[in-house]
């Protein structure tokens, strides 16, 4: 006789969970859609929070970090070995000078680029080591491009103007460079810097602002891949 | 047979069902086949109530077992959900980092003691924080430990085949018997064929039929348990490969669905940046209407947002008008319009004479009724000193008591009012800040009157410093961008819920048990004649285990008056007069 008591709880429990549930929109809305009960609290007010740096930016000038989203300064540095590198996809565009660059015609040397924008603060603090870099590897097989997001061209050219970056910048304001590496190894934030193979791979990763030695000893690798 | 029919059944008045079946049971001759295998709950109950005794010696094992009862108990699932919800007030009580980190900025300098201690609590984000998870990781646990082997046993009961026939069928709550000419055999395969006929499931043996109906009761019952699980795998879903994010969007602009197109993103436990959907929207043009008069005035009517958008799977571009409430849903993904503004024009020369700035630079709306909007504008890159300007976009200025204000939303008479700074923005030494602050500790105020601005309009700086050009307006539009892949199934398993619900509330498993033996003694001359013929007695009984729904009682009177009927006929065709010798009603009539 253990058995239908315990069965008409059971049962008479489901019913109470479902009451309980019913009862307690805030609960089901915590536990089925997160991002619905955000949204519902979104709409009724403006949007304050919106980007600096990269995205998941709203967290940098604020105490707290969620921890979830891409928070820029998170600096990571990843090498990819030889025979593990997703093909960089065919990229093509107008640099801020308004000549085309196509990512291909660079085949044959490493390519450098970097993802930033004139508004970034990361940007603006990296930016004399990429272009001390760039002058550093002129004679070698390295190109160095920039990929210039959500920014507009005057500012840019004065950044460009600032820093006295010596290499070309991909005009790019609605992140279209920055979608092609989907599915490959995209940035994740901004600055991104990837490194891109003589063969047209990508070899590296440097989500942040890059440091000179760090981005220095990440290129010497590659490049010394080849003796 | 107590364990067959007990252990899924939720009727009221199941005691007494059970009660009555318990008695035919002792005596029934097949009570044994029920015992064996499928009390899984009553062997269950037996070491759960063996630990209680001697929890003392109890070993590793044993109190591991103890555990997971315990967890998966239907009392612990329903204290969780009640930690559940209390856990979550915290979250509509205090700012939290996700939804409105400018309130969370604003308690921090409110309760400048309080605040770090609420952070380390993980206060100002309690749907990210550990002790949430543990509460609903533990929720799904008990749940799903308590809903698995409930399916599994329903699914073995469902699939079982009627039991064996009581031998004392009249003790049954519903009972009828009747005698006929027909011999026992006969008798029952008509009985057994009228049942077949009436979709019951039906087992024949020596002497009796056995037939059962209405397994739809135990299918919803099943149902609705998996659609449970459903429901928990669903969430689950969603908290890992969906994500969530913002972006603001300029006329004229457009962003990429990628973590560097978005403002702010919040990407599920599994989500990496390599997963977004890759499609792009542009803002071709905002349009808002507003109330102009009444007492509603300067409210909005009307806001659409024309867009276009392209799709990885035709590659096209699309034409769209996003609307409040009406999303767009491009490659799985809904974009939603959360909100709009005014982005003013600037364009700003240095002391060099070269433009250092010229772009539109999105306000936030501090007030609705006028939309007054603040925002900053921060140009590094000015020679000598970097320049910021800091103030207020007015739609419709106007002039109350020397203070500007806007009257309308509609920008009808835009002006910018601005404050000029001079100096170091804090921008080049790496640290990350918002583009909606200027932080002007390491800047100089400039004396230059913030006099409005109208379109076309300059502030002209100190000491060469620069030129700043207020050229014109554009309009901003806040989306939301979600991606949840637990969505449609939440939504299906919810309604396969409920419709096994009702399936099982409103379908009763009922039986029809049918013993013929040959009539013992004749009390009339009716009978007389009948047992002269080999006569048979047949007895009907009927039983089931939830009425919730009613009328079993309706039903088996009908059953057995037309069993009485098909075996009175079967014995017509076969030429035996007077198949029906005599019948009695119900038990207790």
């Amino acid at each position: 006789m253990t058995r239908p008591q315990s069965s008409a709880r059971y049962f008479a429990g489901t019913a109470r969970v479902l009451s309980a549930l019913a009862a307690r929109p805030r609960a089901v809305r915590a536990l089925l859609a997160g991002p619905r009960a955000v949204r519902a609290i979104l709409a009724g007010t403006a949007v304050l929070a919106l980007a600096s740096c990269s995205g998941g930016a709203i967290a940098q000038n604020t105490p707290v970090s969620s921890g979830k989203s891409y928070v820029s300064g998170s600096y990571s540095s990843t090498y990819y070995g030889p025979g593990s590198r997703p093909a960089a996809p065919a990229v093509s565009g107008t640099t801020l000078t308004g000549s085309k660059f196509t990512l291909s015609a660079d085949r044959g040397s490493l390519v450098v680029l970097n993802f930033w924008g004139s508004w970034c603060a990361p940007c603006r603090n990296e930016a004399p080591a990429l272009a001390a870099l760039a002058t550093h590897f002129k004679s070698d097989p390295v190109r160095f491009v920039g990929d210039d997001v959500h920014d507009s061209t005057a500012s840019a050219q004065a950044f460009e103007h600032t820093f006295n970056v010596g290499y070309p910048s991909l005009n790019d304001p609605g992140e279209q460079v920055a979608l092609a590496f989907h599915g490959t190894v995209p940035p994740v934030a901004i600055p991104t810097t990837l490194l891109i193979d003589r063969t047209g791979h990508i070899a590296g990763r440097i989500v942040g602002g890059v440091s000179y030695r760090g981005l220095l000893a990440l290129i010497n690798k590659i490049l010394a891949e080849r003796s | 047979m107590t364990q067959d029919l007990a252990g899924r059944e939720t009727g009221a008045g199941q005691e007494a069902v059970v009660g009555q079946d318990a008695v035919a049971g002792q005596d029934a001759a097949g009570g044994q086949d029920t015992a064996a295998g499928r009390d899984g709950a009553a062997g269950a109950q037996a070491p759960g109530s063996a630990t209680r005794l001697t929890s003392g010696r109890l070993g590793v094992v044993g109190w591991l077992r103890w555990g997971w009862r315990q967890l998966t108990s239907m009392r612990t699932a329903l204290v969780l959900l009640f930690l559940l919800a209390l856990a979550s007030i915290p979250g509509s009580v205090l700012p939290q980092q996700g939804i409105d980190p400018a309130a969370v900025t604003q308690y921090y300098a409110a309760h400048p003691a309080l605040a770090p201690f609420l952070a380390r609590l993980s206060a100002f984000d309690v749907f990210g924080a550990p002790w949430f998870a543990a509460i609903y990781l533990l929720l799904f646990t008990s749940l799903a430990g308590c809903v698995l082997p409930r399916a599994y046993r329903l699914a073995k009961s469902a699939r079982q085949p009627p039991p064996r026939a009581p031998r004392y069928l009249a003790r049954l709550p519903q009972a009828a018997g009747f005698r006929t000419v027909q011999p026992p055999d006969p008798a029952l395969a008509a009985a057994a064929g009228l049942l077949r006929r009436r979709r019951f499931r039906v087992r024949t043996g020596d002497g009796w039929v056995s037939a059962e109906k209405g397994y739809l009761h135990e299918i919803g019952n099943l149902l609705f348990h998996v659609a449970l699980l459903g429901l928990l795998v669903s969430v689950a879903l969603g908290g890992l490969f969906g994500y969530k994010g913002n972006r603001l969007l300029v006329e004229g602009d457009t962003f990429a669905n990628t973590p560097v197109g978005l403002d702010v993103f919040h990407p599920g436990r599994l989500v990496s940046a390599g997963d977004l959907q890759p499609f792009s929207i542009t803002l071709n043009k905002f349009t808002a209407r507003y109330v102009t008069s009444g007492p509603q005035r300067g409210q909005p009517s009307w806001f659409a947002a024309a867009i276009r958008y392209n799709s990885q799977y035709d590659g096209r571009l699309h034409s769209y008008d996003l609307r409040v409430n009406h999303p767009l849903i491009v490659d799985g993904v809904q974009v939603f319009l959360i909100g709009h503004g005014y982005a003013p024009e600037f364009k700003v020369t240095d002391s060099t004479g070269q433009v250092k700035f010229e772009q539109a630079v999105p306000f936030i709306p501090v007030e609705q009724s006028g939309l007054t909007s603040a925002g900053v504008i921060k140009v590094p890159d000015a020679q000598p000193r970097q320049l910021g300007f800091a103030g207020v976009f007015l739609p419709t200025q106007i002039d109350v008591g020397g203070r500007l204000a806007s009257a309308f939303p509609a920008a009808d008479y835009p002006r910018v009012s601005l404050v000029s700074y001079a100096g170091n923005l804090g921008l080049n030494s790496g640290q990350p800040q918002s583009v909606y602050n200027l932080d002007t500790s390491r800047m100089r105020r400039l004396a230059v009157s913030p006099r409005p601005l109208a379109p076309g309009q300059s502030i002209v700086l100190p000491h060469g410093l620069g030129k700043l050009t207020f050229t014109g307006y554009r309009q901003w539009v806040s989306l939301a961008v979600t991606y949840d892949p637990g969505q449609v199934p939440a939504l299906v398993s919810a309604l396969a819920a409920l419709a096994g619900l009702i399936l099982s509330f409103l379908v009763r498993r009922r039986r029809i048990f049918v013993r013929a033996v040959p009539a013992g003694e004749a009390d009339d001359e009716a009978d007389a004649r009948a047992a002269a013929g080999g006569a048979t007695y047949v007895e009907v009984a009927g039983l089931t285990r939830s009425d919730a729904a009613g009328g079993f009682e309706t039903e088996f009177a009908e059953l057995s008056s037309e069993i009485m009927q098909e075996v009175r006929a079967a014995a017509a065709a076969a030429g035996q007069p007077g198949g029906v010798a005599a019948a009695a009603g119900p038990k207790g009539e």
